[in-house]
């Protein structure tokens, strides 16, 4: 297969690969850091690169609503936001999950605010962590350009019909120019394949009530249908993973374990930090410390088994969330690994930290720290701040 | 004798809680009312305004024409009474719960006493007495 090697920063990549997919809908309204992946996408409709339905909503409420109605008619529909926007979509996540309707969108992680801040943080993302939604972190443009791809076989497979989004963190991946490998339009477009709706708004035919009241008699049944879909998608995105690895030479899964087989310490992490902490993990190995990484890719449906069965033989465990949930408990991805390993009745000291919110930023010295720090761990520490001024 | 209650297992739903359409007509909402909008065929021009606004399917057409209200599905919103042209004096909405001529459900609408009281409150006593020969 023919590969293109460019320069593109995570937006660009993003909208590449919306180009690629040519969804028939696509309704957004702009926010930093993501209003480039509409801006550039808006470039491709004016020049006719997509057969897409361009709708330029006066809100992001408004934008997922008309996503929502267009999936809901059948067309693969896709939208991008960020922060107060995937905010202000909230509500209508929790219909899109529960119309069971696949729309993909591409949300680049920044703070919620207040205070006002618009660099990264996870703090939007996993402000949607119970909204039915797939969640998929990518570490690099690479990874976003892949992973949006995916999410639409994904959310569109008749085992799962769920939304999915796929992140990547603002700024750091979203304007960070990096090397992308594309795939020919006509291979994405083979890979995807064409989209059979489960059900159809405008079809005049069989009309059908979309959207109509479920009381106390059956709104708990369809929750339960929606947890069946979460579960079954862990195969979906497994076996999607691996045939996108045949085709396009990068193989995925729910996560990604680097270095791990000897490893005493493993530090646990998503998105662009990942990055950062492979170069921890190689100097650390240098200088003798057997580490290694686990990064998540899917927090949604959340990989408890993988995970433990990633850590279990680790002597320590060092946690990194990019978002405070202010339970006083711990960030959300440390509290559930901790969840995880209770089940799997396993009590391996874990040192949760916060990090990086609001855009701090983070260095291959204090994760080199953070693995010392987990070094003669005996036993789970509270939660600590990493970066903090005291 | 009892009758087995139709029960679905999660597993049976249709996907996304889609079912067939037109169920509306299985919910008799016109209880949910609190005013009760009277029509006066005799007043009436056939503009249809009354029948494009009604956000329900309350008002009838019949051959083509303006008909009765459907009171089983009339939420008693007024819209139809606002929209009427003003100078028909066609349609009045009025409180249900009217002390005085005790209506207190959809089929009061009926009762001719209400209707009376809707015709008396849509214009003065005198030209109730002239337009509908109200006593
Ligand atoms: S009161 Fe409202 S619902 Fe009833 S007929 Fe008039 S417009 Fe329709
Ligand atoms: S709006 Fe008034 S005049 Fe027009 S059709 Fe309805 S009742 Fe008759």
């Amino acid at each position: 297969m023919q590969k293109t090697i460019v320069a593109r920063t995570g937006n660009e990549a993003v909208a590449e690969a919306m180009r690629q997919i040519n969804p028939d809908v696509c309704a957004a309204y702009p926010i930093t850091p993501a209003t480039e992946i509409m801006q550039i996408f808006s470039t491709f409709v004016a020049d006719g690169l997509v057969k897409t339905n361009l709708i330029t909503a006066e809100s992001e409420h408004s934008a997922m609503s008309a996503c929502v109605g267009s999936a809901a008619s059948g067309a693969r529909t896709m939208t991008a936001t960020a922060a107060q926007g995937l905010a202000l979509m909230h509500e209508i996540l929790y219909i899109a999950s529960g119309l069971r309707l696949p729309i993909v969108m591409a949300d680049v992680n920044r703070a919620l605010s207040g205070p006002i801040n618009i660099h990264c943080d996870h703090s939007d993302t996993m402000a949607e962590r119970d909204s039915g939604w797939i969640q998929i972190f990518s570490e690099n443009s690479q990874e976003a350009y892949d992973n949006l791809i995916q999410a639409v076989r994904i959310a569109e497979h008749k085992d799962v019909l769920l939304p999915a989004m796929v992140t990547t963190d603002g700024f750091i991946i979203s304007h960070g120019m990096e090397r992308l490998e594309m795939y020919p339009d006509e291979e994405i477009q083979k890979f995807i394949g064409e989209y059979k709706p489960a059900y159809n708004l405008l079809n005049v035919e069989n009309p059908i009530t979309v959207g109509s009241l479920v009381l106390t008699d059956y709104y708990m049944e369809h929750k339960r249908a929606q947890h069946e879909a979460m579960k079954n998608s862990v195969k979906v995105i497994k076996d999607i993973g691996k045939e996108f690895g045949k085709i396009f030479g990068k193989e995925y899964d729910m996560i990604e374990k680097y270095k791990i087989d000897d490893a005493d310490y493993i530090l646990i992490c998503l998105g662009s930090t990942a990055g950062t902490t492979k170069v921890a993990v190689e100097e650390l190995r240098q200088e003798g410390m057997k580490v290694g990484l686990v990064k998540i890719r899917v927090f949604r449906p959340f990989p408890a088994e993988d995970i433990v069965n990633a850590i279990k033989n680790a002597k320590s465990v060092a946690i990194l969330d990019r978002s405070e949930s202010l339970s006083t408990q711990a960030g959300p991805v440390a509290t559930e690994v901790k969840a995880a390993l209770y089940d799997a009745a396993i009590n391996i000291p874990i040192k949760p930290y916060i990090y990086g919110l609001g855009g701090r930023e983070i260095y291959v010295e204090q994760i080199k720290n953070v693995f010392k720090s987990i070094k003669d761990l005996k036993k789970t520490e509270p939660v600590s701040y990493l970066g903090v001024k005291e | 004798m009892t009758t087995k209650p139709n029960i679905k297992s999660w597993r049976d739903l249709n996907i996304g809680g889609v079912i067939e359409s037109g169920t509306s007509e299985h919910f008799k909402t016109g209880g949910w009312r609190s005013k009760v909008p009277i029509w006066q065929e005799k007043n009436c021009i056939q503009c249809m305004n009354c029948w494009a606004f009604c956000p329900d399917d309350a008002i009838k057409v019949k051959d083509g024409k303006r008909a009765e209200y459907d009171y089983e599905f009339c939420k008693g919103c007024g819209i139809c009474a606002e929209e009427c042209p003003k100078t028909t004096q066609a349609i009045n909405a009025i409180k249900k719960e009217d002390p005085n001529i005790e209506i207190d459900s959809w089929d009061g609408a009926e009762n001719p006493k209400f209707r009376e009281k809707a015709a008396i409150l849509m214009v003065s006593i005198k030209e109730a007495k002239e337009k509908f020969g109200i006593k």
